[in-house]
Parts: C-alpha cells; structure tokens; sequence
C-alpha cells in the first residue's frame, strides 16, 4: 500500500503541476494581460506607517497584557523567578488535584523540579520517549505546562511554536493550561512577532504557530459563553521577570 | 506513532486515553476561572483607534493581492508544495469534491472530523462524504448538535442559537444514553469528552482556510473553540480546501488582517486561537497532520477577475460584519437566502459565483438601497453598488419585469455618481422618519419610487442596532416564519455581547 500511495501521489502531484499552469494562465488572461512572474511592488506591505513605530515600555505591556488576558477570561500572575513559578505550579496543581500533567521539554521547565514536587500526579515530557503514543497523554492531561516563545500586549496573546519537543498539543488537550511567559518575550505588537516570520523564511518556520488568547470559548448554548469545549478552559499566564 | 507501536497495546487509541474523568475535572476547575466571562462582566474591546486607516490598508493589500493573483497564487502553491504539502487545484465544485473524496478512499477512511468551513458548505461535502459511506462529523459545538439534532443551522454565527438549554441537554442526553442536567456546564464537559474521542479515532481532518501566506507557503485559521486546531494536530491526514482568492502576501500582511477580521466579526481584539500552519508534522515532531493537502478551488471565483464591477469580491475576507449591518438580513434570517452565503455578501457572491443574475432574488432586491454593508465592512467592498449592478444585469438579461426596470432607470440615474448616492441615502434616512410605518418604507417620490410601488424596503439604518432592532421587531411578526421571541432575545444579546467584544465564532474560514 505504501508504495502505490506513493505513487498516487506522485500521480497527483504531476496533474496538480499541469493545471497550475493553466490556472494561472487563466488568471492572467482574465486580468487581461500576461503572467506576471516576478515579484510586483507592494507599497502597502503590512501595518500602516503610524503603527509600526508604536511602543509600550515594560510596564505598560505588562500592565496591558495583564488587562487584556483577563479580559478574555484568562488569569495572570507576576512571578519574579522560576522558584516562584514552581511553587505557584506545585500549589495549582494541588489544589485542583490534578493526576495527569504534560509539559514542553524545555530547559526552563526541566529546572522546575516538578516531578520531584508533585509525586502524585502523573507527569510526562513531552516526547521523551518517542515511542510514547504523545496525543493520547495530551488528551488525558488535567493541566498542560508550556514556555511562550513570545507575547503580545495589544492583543494579550501568547505566542507558542512547535518542536520535536514542544507538541502542538501541550496548549490544546490539557484542561487547564499554564504558559510560561519571560518578560523580555513580551512585546507590543502582533506585528513585532509576525515580521520575525518573514524574517526567518519559509525553510525555517515550524509546522504549527499559534496565536492562544485566552480560554476556549464557544457560544452556542443559550447564547452562555461556554469555555473549554475543546481546547483549554483555564489559562494561567504566568509572567516572569 | 508507527502501526507497530499502535499495535503493542491492546485496543483503540480512545480506549487507552484516560478521558474518563476529563469532563469532571472541568467541571470542577471551572471555579478557577473568573467569572468575568459571564454575567455581560467582559471588558469591552477598547477602542482601536484610526479604524479606517486600517480599513484601507486591508482594503490595499486585498486590491493588490488579487490584481497579481497568479503570481502570489503560483508562489502559495510553489511554497506550500516545498513544505510537503499536496497542492491540489480544483475549477468546480465537483473536481473539488472528486478530490476530496479520492483522497478519503485512499485513506480507507471511516470519519472526517471537520471545522467550520463555508468552502466546503460550497461544495455540499458532508453529504458526498456520506454517499461513499465517510461519516463527517462537525466538531463547532453549535454545529455538533445540530449536527445530532438532525437540523440545519439557524444562524450563521450561533447554529443552534433556536435551541434552549433544556433541548440541548434532551439531545445530549439522548447520545449518552444517560441523564444530563441542562448546565452549560456539564453539557460542555459531556461534548468536550466526546469530541476528543471523535478526534483521536478520526481519519481525517478536514478545514477551510482564512488566510493563505504566499511566500511561506502557510495557511491561517482564525477561531475561538480550538477545534480547528484539534483538527489540524490530531488526525493523521489533513485536508484544507481553500477558496483560490484567501491570499495575503506575507506575515506582515497578517497583522492587518489580524487587525480586521475578529474586530468586524466578534468585536475581539484577537480570536482565541490563530494559527499558522506551514506543511505536514515534521519528521520528529509528535503531532500534527502526517499528510497534508490543500484544494484550491475557484467554482466561479474566477469569473469576477477582469469585471470591473465585481472584482472587489474577491477581497472578502468573511467577517460577516455586513451581515450583522444588515436589517433584511437580521429581520429574516440566512436561511432565506437559499445559498451558502447569505446577508449582503451572499446577495452578491451567490449570483456573481454562478454568473447567473436570475440568481438574484426578491431577498437581494429588499437589500440595495441601504449602505450599511459597506460602512461596516473592513475591506471597504462596495457591496450595495453592486446590488445595484446585478440589478442592472438582471434587468438588460431580461430577468427583471417592467415595474422593476422603471425603478432601476431613476435609481441608476441617482446611483451613477458616489456623492448623489450618499445624498440619496442620507434623505432616505432622513425621509423614513416621516414615512415609516411598520418599520418599511412606503413612499410615492424620490429615488425609492419605482421599487416601493408595490415592495415594501426595508428602513435603512439609524444610529445602533438596538434602536434599527426595535423599528423592526414589528416587522419581524408579520414575516411567514418569524423567530421565535425566545431565539430573538439570544440573537439581541449575541449583538449587545458582540459590540462589547463578547464571544462567537471568530468569523469563517
Ligand atoms: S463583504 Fe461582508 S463578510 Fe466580506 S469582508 Fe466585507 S463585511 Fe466582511
């Protein structure tokens, strides 16, 4: 099977070719003109002028982080190191009586010591055993702990990438999820993260990028804003610094 | 996951996920979360300032993107292609669906867990998914029971929205086979559980597409639930059918229309989840799609390209502001409009699609002579000229009958000039006050003349919803099938929410 689904494939793919060709012809012929192939200027690229020198200091952005996040239904917490963060974590855990726990394999969150800390519960890594089904311990987590690769106060949003070891599925399935913010990771703009993705191009961008800005919500039973239908209902944001 | 591991242990993936007590542990988590979210407690959306400096901008980069759509088009698919997704084009609906449902037999598979996609509400998917015998599960919580209550949707924004608590739970209750009481959050907690397993067991996962990147080769989703993520990590093969129009070029580009879209369509700063994804899982990554294919389809798209009085559909970006603008559209509800797209946009898009002007019905006739769809679109479509333009056509096809093509010279006279437009309307808003009786407009002189000799416009807008609501909530009872009182109340608090930056979907992909 394997092969001959290769090979459809492939079939697929050389009929795909062929009639991106004539697609575009016929973009073009419709335009009334012919193909165009190199790059046309765009003068109106992105934000306006006026916007893309704006600016929060520190404070601010946190200030306004913090207003925005909880807005959305979301909590927030100023922590000012990662002892403060594992013990908000170990108190969270506890009180909510959490049995299963996943977390991103990063370096900040391996230095918490949360699986000496939290003896009951089942706490996993994600993908430190690759043979692991690493879905399946998502879908079951109670509390998913997870590093922001950046924030955005304008919008009071987190920013998480995916790697082999930060799962995509870390800030979805768990009910509850709790992302670690550093302060120097937190910006003004949305534009000031999304620009960093041209930047680096196409070959260096992770599968999934995701935008988290607040709990899940659904509005769909008697109008009552319903949370965690699918992704997390409680979001923790916890900025350090 | 390679089969081998699958097969070391015994039963189906569902079965070795400990979801038992998932929907409890919500439940009681749920005192940690503030109460800010009910009780109308949410902050309301500051105010973004210098909105039509960014309505221009959107307006700009969707101007420029589709008058160059074959080379950033071409450059999406080179991209997405280099990242290892299929890329696969499609002219029709039926070459679309084809495709699809190639893909699903190849797949050997027996459910597609799918988001919200209008594309593939176009295309009539589910039921071609069912004829081969694919159960296509919709995974919107409104969308799911109405899904399980066998009906179609109410509302566009909230499918279920006719729906009460207790019949929610009547339906949930059924489906599990056990009593569930009518707390919102219980019910919650029985979905939440239940999707997950759909998720986990399910073949396919099938999108639509906000946005597509050019020269990353990346497609966007915007949403509040976070099922479109579920369906774009969890199954094994993802599928995303994309309208050949959803292109921006770059990252930047995003923000502008990140910028627009949940503000016009929800009133929120941002949609909960937006999401970028760029190609298949990668080689060591532990979720995500293991194949991914994106359709382009066109289905008539196309054919505005080149029109001078129609090319700027394109730029839709599927917010359903001028839905939410409209009072035809709030007075009768979508399901009038008979098409996948209803409101403003679906007057002009369902014809304009289909090239077919005897499209355009006594619906879209009821809409032209008001501009609140084009006030509150964040692209600036002009999509009361073209109202104004597919009548037009209508009439010179001959589709339009003599009382008609008597109105339309005195309104094309008047409409021919932007600034007499805008006067044209201004008096109308100012005449109605005079004329307006049971919320319609039935006057003898003016522009309007040759329409209301025998139809009956609707009043165009005043200052808020609340205000133009009550005008026609006197109508809405002398309507074949009025909503109920109950539905009504729900859609004026969905509004009351909606201005204040409340909830919803985070318009459609
Ligand atoms: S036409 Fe309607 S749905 Fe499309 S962008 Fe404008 S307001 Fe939004």
């Amino acid at each position: 099977m394997a092969d001959t689904h290769k090979e459809w494939l492939e079939q697929l793919e050389a009929q795909s070719k062929a009639k991106q060709e004539s697609f575009m012809t016929g973009i073009a012929k419709k335009l009334g003109r012919s193909r165009v192939t190199e790059p046309p200027a765009h003068p109106f690229r992105g934000a306006p002028d006026f916007w893309r020198t704006f600016q929060w200091p520190l404070e601010e952005r946190i200030e306004r982080f913090t207003e925005h996040f909880q807005a959305a239904g979301g909590n927030v917490e100023r922590l000012n190191n990662l002892a403060d963060v594992k013990s908000f974590v170990v108190k969270l855990a506890g009180e909510m009586d959490a049995r299963y726990i996943v977390r991103q394999q990063e370096s900040e969150l391996d230095c918490l010591g949360l699986e000496e800390a939290l003896p009951e519960a089942h706490l996993s890594v994600w993908n430190s055993d690759p043979s692991e089904n690493w879905k399946v311990r998502a879908a079951e987590a109670d509390i998913g702990i997870v590093m922001a690769d950046y924030a955005a106060a304008y919008t009071g949003s987190i920013t998480v990438l995916s790697a082999a070891h930060k799962g995509r599925s870390v800030s979805l399935l768990p009910t509850v999820l709790i992302a670690v913010i550093p302060l120097e990771r937190l910006k003004t703009r949305l534009g000031e993260i999304l620009i960093q993705f041209d930047d680096r191009g196409r070959e260096e961008l992770p599968a999934g990028i995701h935008f988290i800005s607040g709990p899940s919500r659904s509005a769909d039973i008697e109008n009552d804003l319903t949370i965690g239908v699918h992704g997390p209902g409680i979001v923790y944001a916890l900025l350090v610094g | 996951m390679s089969a081998g591991k699958a097969a070391g242990r015994p039963g189906t993936v569902k079965e070795r996920a400990d979801l038992a007590l998932n929907d409890d542990f919500l439940r009681k988590a749920v005192r940690f979360t503030t109460e800010r979210l009910r009780g109308g407690k949410q902050k309301a959306a500051a105010e973004h300032g210098n909105w039509d400096e960014w309505r221009e901008r959107g307006r700009q980069i969707r101007l420029h993107t589709i008058a160059h759509l074959d080379y950033y088009l071409n450059l999406f698919a080179d991209n997405a292609r280099a990242n290892g997704v299929h890329v696969h084009f499609a002219e029709t609906d039926a070459e679309a669906v084809k495709l699809s449902l190639a893909i699903a037999e190849r797949k050997r598979a027996k459910t597609v867990v799918k988001s919200k996609s209008m594309v593939t509400e176009e295309l009539h998917l589910n039921a071609a998914l069912d004829s081969i015998g694919v159960e296509a599960i919709e995974t919107d919580l409104g969308e799911y029971i109405i899904q399980l209550a066998g009906e179609a949707p109410s509302h566009i924004i909230i499918p279920a929205i006719h729906k009460n608590r207790y019949q929610i739970a009547e339906l949930l209750s059924e489906d599990a086979g056990e009593e569930l009481l009518p707390d919102t959050t219980i019910l919650a907690g029985y979905v939440r559980k239940k999707l997950r397993e759909k998720f986990l067991e399910a073949d396919i996962g099938m999108t639509g597409c906000n946005f597509a990147i050019a020269e990353t080769g990346s497609m966007v989703l915007f949403e509040n639930e976070g099922n479109a993520r579920m369906v774009t990590t969890v199954p094994k093969t993802q599928i995303t059918l994309m309208g050949m129009e959803r292109i921006i070029p770059s990252w930047e580009d995003l923000e502008v229309m990140a910028t627009l879209l949940p503000r016009s369509a929800t009133g929120q700063k941002l949609t909960v989840y937006m999401s970028g994804i760029t190609g298949p899982k990668r080689e060591a990554d532990q979720d995500g799609p293991e194949e991914m294919h994106i359709i382009i389809v066109d289905n008539g798209r196309s054919l505005q390209l080149g029109d001078p009085e129609f090319q700027e559909l394109l730029n839709c970006i599927r917010c359903g502001a001028c839905l939410n603008a409209c009072p035809v559209y709030r007075h009768i509800g979508g399901h009038a409009y008979g098409g996948t797209y209803s409101g403003p946009i679906g007057a002009v898009l369902t014809p304009a699609l289909q090239k077919n002007v005897a499209e355009w019905d006594d619906i879209a006739n009821a809409s032209s002579l008001c501009g609140a769809c084009y006030e509150a679109c964040p692209v600036k479509i002009p999509l009361h000229d073209m109202l104004v333009y597919l009548r037009r056509r209508k009439v010179e096809s001959g589709h339009g009958n003599r009382m008609e093509s008597a109105g339309m010279k005195g309104f094309a006279a008047v409409a021919g000039k932007a600034t007499w437009f805008k006067g044209a309307i201004k008096l109308g808003q100012l005449g109605q006050k005079l004329v307006v009786r049971n919320g319609g407009i039935r006057i003898k002189a003016g522009p309007l003349k040759g329409w209301n000799s025998y139809r009956v416009t609707p009043s165009l807008p005043k200052k808020s919803f609340r205000e133009r609501w009550k005008t026609l909530s006197g109508e809405v009872q002398a309507e074949a099938a009025p909503m109920s009182a109950e539905t009504r109340s729900r859609m004026e608090q969905l509004v009351r929410e909606r201005e204040k930056g409340g909830g919803g979907h985070g318009g459609h992909a």
